[in-house]
């Protein structure tokens, strides 16, 4: 479920005549506000009920009774959650709404995310240091799987039937099938201990620095000119891209397919094929930019949805992202990593669909020459 | 003119096409299907296979473990270092992986079924509801039900912070009392007024009890909730609720979400199963929704509201059975994907609990032997994992073309 494949979740957005396109986007961005509020309550609501205290998971089952009062104190976990009704009754305004929650959200307006409780370092700053590494994976495993989906299914799609067709479809089904953690597992077992070829987890190799400029080591290592280090960093991701690729290549390659294969039924398509246009215009001037609209689709939501972070992936690769991050602060109950990861990724992923939406108004699917 | 003789009816007869039913004539479409055919045969293979293993062949992970046959690999005949056939070989704890294999896919198949069951269950019918009175304005009796549940469920912020049940009472009767005026007057009346005033006062009397300010504050938000009850609400606010509340569980990656569940719920097999329903729930939600709206203004619905017929009967009678097939389908696909969840909770520790097995949790306790080279421990649970997943996915991709050539999911 590392993936979402399915269309109708989203729905194409048909904006009216009257409204126009920066309306539009503001009102998708008002009316994701409360989406966003609903996620950091559905957050703190888990909190309170994960049993376990967070500051004796801190302090250790020794600690004395002073000093895990003491760190309550200091992080606010003393306070309720939500509102403090029992203020109320006494007449205190203020306390009443001084809880965990509105000081969270209070502080969180002049983009406060919090210290991390177990490793005393503020929530915004590791989540500056972790999401590039979640990004660039992301994103490199997004190139393979488009690069490699995008034409495959556009193939298979145009020899309808064939051999080719055949294998693409059942290698689709497989690739959506595979367990992604198990998938890459063997990549480990082959490249890794066997053939020892990669190295099995982290960005970079003791000892190989790079000067960080966009924080994504590849690029920054190709912009300085580390030629030693790109070869490093290439080397850790490309396995954890490869097996976080598989699922989008997939369901790029099936979608990209199934598109194709509906435009090509279409009568424009017969007739530029009466007027005697080459195959390959037919394809990709006529065909390939009506059926792109679905395709855009789905890339932008998967794209969303690795940048919201691959537990598995990053956990079998140990791969420093914000989903294996997320991860370890939900079972250390770490609170504010977990509050702020979760929404970072909220936010990202409900982005990307606002994104997605919006290109639909965008790709005008008319054909034109230039 | 003489009449038709029986003879000439069963002439007749023959002209006429066989009666071929929808639901025959996708079956014969099925299993003519190959993809269909190799998918409900990998499907029929697992789910046989473990079936008799969990009824006919006793096996208790407690007590089987063998320190001698630690990490041995596979052999089809007994020799003299393993003196038992292992065809898959041993784990860590020298246990038969086949065996195990064999047995945690009833765990696995399990968690898929009830995973699923608990998602289609109910975002199947919040999607059915929302969409329904999306399109369709609501009954009266409805609106008094709609309504005393809209007061109910705003009614418990102000009952929790006053702490006085009778709070949460006297707003569910608002509800049905403003569902009343709602029926019979013009909205702009002395009666919009008075339920704001209710609701100030419903607010704020019964919290005296507890203290003044907290009488001030719940009798405020009583007037806020009165002037949200005096309002005409109808089958809007439903499928805007349920919807926007779809979307808050949609905007978790539903991984993390799912692991987060369990770790709330505490670990094991059954809060695997609860945490991926509750994760799959908003795709039915919407899958449903929009298939509903898709036939509502159908006539043979548009008919059957006309008649009168009951919105319950319209709903379950003539709009449910006309969109089982996409239902079915995204079903059929959730199983697989459900299975894989199942089995990644597994593999983080988070579902079955050792020594119980199940094809994820195995390959969690064993994937550390893969640096010395027990390739058998990793391999088996993994294939098995696939294969499943594979099966239901041809399936699904089967049933699609069958049922309904033109769906795309």
């Amino acid at each position: 479920m590392e993936y979402v494949s399915i269309t109708y979740l989203h729905p194409p957005v048909f904006i009216s005549q009257e409204e126009d396109l920066i309306r539009y986007t503001l009102r998708r961005l008002i009316s994701v506000i409360p989406t966003l509020i609903g996620v950091t309550l559905v957050v703190f609501l888990f909190q309170r009920l994960i049993p376990g205290d967070p500051a004796i998971a801190m302090l250790g089952e020794h600690a004395t009774e002073e000093n895990v009062e003491r760190i309550r104190e200091q992080f606010g976990l003393n306070r309720p959650l939500f509102l403090d009704r029992e203020a109320l009754a006494e007449g205190d305004f203020v306390g009443f709404v001084d809880t965990q929650y509105l000081r969270y959200m209070s502080r969180l307006i002049v983009l406060d995310l919090g210290t991390s409780i177990h490793r005393r370092i503020p929530v915004a700053e590791t989540l500056a240091l972790r999401f590039p590494a979640t990004v660039e994976l992301a994103l490199l495993a997004m190139l393979i799987a488009t690069t490699i989906g995008l034409p495959v299914g556009i193939l298979s799609a145009a020899r309808r039937g064939s051999f080719i067709d055949g294998s693409t479809m059942i290698g689709s089904l497989v690739g959506v099938s595979i367990p992604i953690f198990w998938l890459g597992l063997m990549l480990i077992m082959l490249f890794g201990v066997t053939l020892n070829w990669l190295p099995v987890g982290g960005r970079l190799s003791t000892g190989i620095e790079v000067k960080e400029i966009t924080h994504l080591l590849l690029v920054d290592s190709l912009i300085t000119g580390n030629i030693p280090a790109f070869k490093d960093a290439f080397q850790h991701i490309i396995m954890p891209a490869i097996a976080l690729a598989t699922i989008p290549m997939a369901i790029i390659a099936r979608m990209t397919r199934s598109s194709m294969l509906d435009v090509l039924q279409e009568d424009y398509i017969r007739t530029a094929h009466a007027k005697g246009l080459h195959e390959r215009v037919v394809l990709y001037r006529h065909a390939l930019k009506n059926a792109f609209l679905p395709v855009v689709t789905i890339i932008g939501l998967q794209l969303g949805a690795l940048l919201a972070g691959a537990v598995l992936t990053e956990t079998i690769f140990a791969w420093p992202g914000i989903g294996k991050w997320v991860y370890d602060g939900i079972l250390a109950r770490d609170y504010p990593i977990v509050q702020g990861g979760t929404l970072l990724i909220a936010i990202i992923f409900i982005f990307f669909s606002i994104i997605v939406d919006l290109s639909y108004a965008l790709l005008d699917p008319r054909i034109h020459y230039d | 003119m003489a009449e038709a003789t029986t003879d000439q009816v069963k002439v007749v007869d023959f002209a006429v096409r066989e009666h071929r039913s929808l639901w025959g004539d996708a079956w014969r479409r099925l299993i003519s299907n190959r993809t269909a055919q190799l998918g409900m045969f990998i499907v029929f293979f697992m789910v046989f296979s473990t079936t008799m293993a969990h009824f006919f062949w006793e096996y208790d992970p407690k007590i089987d473990s063998d320190y001698t046959l630690k990490l041995k690999p596979p052999n089809l005949t007994a020799n003299e270092d393993v003196e038992s056939v292992h065809i898959f070989g041993t784990d860590q704890l020298g246990r038969d992986i086949f065996r195990r294999v064999v047995h945690g896919g009833w765990n696995s198949i399990m968690v898929g079924f009830v995973a699923v069951g608990i998602s289609l269950s109910i975002g199947g019918l919040l999607g059915l509801l929302a969409g329904f009175f999306e399109a369709v304005p609501i009954s009266s009796t409805e609106r008094y039900v709609f309504k005393g549940g809209v007061g109910l469920a705003l009614g418990v912020l102000p009952a929790w912070i006053a702490d006085q049940t009778v709070i949460l009472v006297l707003f569910t009767l608002l509800g049905v009392l403003s569902a009343f005026a709602d029926l019979n007057w013009s909205e702009k009346s002395w009666r919009v007024w008075l339920i704001i005033f209710l609701g100030a006062a419903f607010g704020a009397v019964p919290a005296l009890m507890t203290s003044i300010y907290t009488a001030l504050f719940t009798g405020f938000l009583g007037l806020l909730i009165g002037m949200i009850l005096s309002r005409r609400l109808g089958g809007e606010l439903l499928s805007n609720t349920t919807m926007r509340g779809m979307d808050i569980i949609l905007a978790f990656p539903s991984y993390l979400l799912a692991i987060a569940i369990v770790v709330f719920l505490g670990p094991g097999l059954e809060k695997g199963m609860i945490a991926i329903g509750i994760v799959g729930i908003p795709v039915f939600a919407r899958l449903v929704r929009s298939s509903v709206l898709s036939v509502i203004q159908k006539e043979y619905v548009l008919a059957a509201n006309a008649t009168g017929e009951g919105h319950g009967r319209v709903m379950f009678l003539h709009i449910l059975p006309n969109i089982l097939s996409p239902i079915i389908v995204q079903s059929t696909m959730a199983l697989a994907g459900a299975i894989l969840a199942a089995a990644a909770l597994g593999y983080l520790g988070l579902g079955a609990q050792p020594p119980e097995p199940e094809w994820g949790s195995m390959l969690g306790d064993s994937y550390r032997f893969l640096t010395s080279g027990a390739w058998w421990a990793v391999i088996f649970p993994g294939v098995a994992i696939m294969l499943i997943v594979l099966g239901f996915n041809l399936l699904g991709d089967g049933l699609r073309d069958a049922l309904d050539p033109k769906l795309k999911i």
